[in-house]
């Protein structure tokens, strides 16, 4: 035990700089890739064939590196137009969600009468996964539309309800305050309601494009092939058994969502400081 | 206005709340004249109903019954002739101090050059130089309420209503906030209703102190105060004042209480 009179030991200033998270973090990343590559290992001891599937880590960090220079074996595309075909469809199917959530979602949230026309609806649909949408959506939209479309059911209910709940919690004195002051039905909707539902929204799209990122890789998956995309990727490889590179592209994914989510939320204290709340 | 016409006019006023289908009277046969001009503080026990009869001359809640007029006119809804300040300031956060203060104009749609330049000058007349572009988080409490009895002034409102404006500031910004809108009062010469708890506040404020009855409320007493301008609160005037308020509100204090514990 070191006295509080002692000089602090280099390990101690080293608890309590700001690079010791960063160390958790590594000793994190570390752990987990260890633990993977033991696990394959003891798999190629025990039973090859299941070892297949679980590729050593190093394996797969190779054909990671590999696919920024080289196409991608079975589906024979570069990883870039793979990932381009995909975002194409995350942002289309967000965007249509959030252009249709948001009067849908302000109105339902001001009017009592729109909320009771809309709720039954909204409450049947929304617990039906998104994925299950995607056979309806494959054959009738096809392979480009189709993925999109589920993208949207999986986008559109967090926006909503976050959107509904923003307004809901509008603070009731602000809007006392904008009446005393001349403001009229559609001021308060225009300067009170929507500004103050604002920091909702954006925790709505933070949720919605994370769910977005889910949807669009099962959607692709599914037997209606032919738009390409990471989804259809991973689905085709398995064909020529490569499981290091199918597990490089759910990197890449997993990336990709941890990119679109951190712009978003980068967006989102851009707003709150132009709007001074933060 | 010669300084005796009505600008508020009430008569058996009554308010009804009905909460769980039981109806709760606010306020009951409340009878009042306020003259243009007149500072007069609302006084009266926690309940007793004083802040829905402000909210009434607001036009924030209806009138159940009796009449309530605001310069000869019938109060139905809130209007820009009746400016309010809020006891938690109910400043709009995404606003900036500037644009706050322009509320009320952006909504009649005064334009921007001459919005700026009454905001400018309601900025220099409640001390807030320097601070117009801040946010409301950055502002301290007695800052915050300098701004939104700026931003009630904009409409240039005949009456100005005040619902425990300086309730939540701490005792010493509250002290310099009684100074600072009565030198604003007098700048402006506006009719102001205060409503309040703080017999303190009210002998140092008023002309007229009404003080109310516990539920439902209505006028026990109509003091006038009647002391020359500084007051100070250490002189004995005050503090007889003072006493007669407090006597008439420990009362009905204890009357509220005395309900309270044997409801029928």
């Amino acid at each position: 035990m070191t006295g509080p009179s002692e000089t602090p030991s280099l390990l101690q200033r080293f608890a309590a700089s700001g690079w010791f998270r960063y160390f958790l973090y590594s000793v994190s990343i570390v752990l987990f890739v260890g633990m993977w590559h033991a696990l394959s290992w003891r798999l190629n001891e025990t039973d090859p064939v299941l070892a297949t599937y679980i590729p050593y880590p190093v394996d797969v960090a190779k054909a990671f590196i590999a696919s920024f220079s080289s196409p991608i074996p079975g589906p024979d595309v570069y990883i870039w137009t793979l990932i381009s075909a995909s975002l194409k469809r995350v942002l289309l199917g967000f965007a249509i969600a959030l252009a249709i959530a948001l009067p849908i979602g302000l109105l339902m949230g001001a009017f009592k009468t729109v909320e009771c026309l809309g709720k039954p609806v909204v409450e049947l649909i929304r617990p039906i996964p998104p994925i299950a949408w995607a056979p309806v959506f494959l054959f009738a939209f096809k392979a480009f539309w189709g993925p999109i479309a589920v993208v949207f059911v999986g986008a559109f209910f967090p926006l909503l309800i976050n959107i509904i709940f923003g307004v809901r919690s509008v603070d009731p004195m602000l809007i006392d305050a904008a009446r005393t002051l001349g403001a009229n039905k559609r001021h308060l909707f225009t300067k009170v309601i929507v500004p103050s539902t604002l920091p909702y929204l954006m925790t709505g799209v933070k949720v919605a494009l994370g769910i977005a990122w889910m949807c669009i890789v099962a959607a692709e998956m599914l037997p209606v092939r032919g738009g390409g995309g990471l989804g259809y990727a991973i689905w085709t490889i398995t064909d020529i058994g490569r499981w290091d590179y199918i597990f490089a592209i759910m990197l890449f994914i997993g990336i990709l969502s941890i990119l679109t989510t951190g712009l978003a939320g980068e967006f989102e204290r851009r707003v709150y400081k132009w709007m001074g709340m933060k | 206005m010669d300084g005796h016409e009505v600008a508020i006019r009430m008569r058996d006023l009554r308010k009804v709340f009905t909460r769980d289908k039981t109806k709760v009277i606010a306020v009951d046969d409340f009878d009042l004249d306020i003259r243009a001009g007149e500072l007069v503080c609302l006084l009266g026990p926690s309940g007793c109903g004083k802040t829905t009869v402000l909210r009434m001359v607001a036009g924030l809640e209806r009138k159940t019954a009796g009449e309530l007029e605001v310069a000869g006119k019938n109060v139905t809804s809130p209007g820009s002739e009746r400016g309010m300040v809020f006891q938690e300031f109910a400043l709009f956060p995404w606003r900036t101090v500037r644009k706050n203060i322009e509320f009320g104009l952006e909504v009649k749609g005064v334009p921007e050059s001459e919005r700026s330049k009454t905001s400018s000058q309601l900025i220099e007349l409640v001390g807030l130089k320097g601070f117009e572009d801040a946010h409301p988080k950055e502002l301290s409490g007695g800052m915050k309420q300098r701004a939104g009895i700026a931003r009630a002034l904009a409409n240039e409102p005949a009456v100005l209503l005040m619902d425990e404006p300086f309730g939540s500031l701490d005792a010493q910004t509250r002290n310099l906030m009684q100074k600072e809108l009565l030198r604003i009062w007098s700048a402006t010469g506006k009719t102001i209703l205060f409503v309040t708890h703080s017999v303190d506040e009210a002998v140092f404020l008023a002309d007229r102190i009404v003080v109310m009855t516990a539920r439902p409320g209505k006028v026990r007493e109509d003091i006038h105060v009647g002391l020359p301008r500084p007051r100070d609160r250490t002189s004995r005037e005050f503090i007889e004042v003072r006493g007669k308020v407090l006597a008439e509100l420990d009362e009905e204090f204890e009357k509220a209480r005395a309900k309270e514990l044997s409801p029928d």
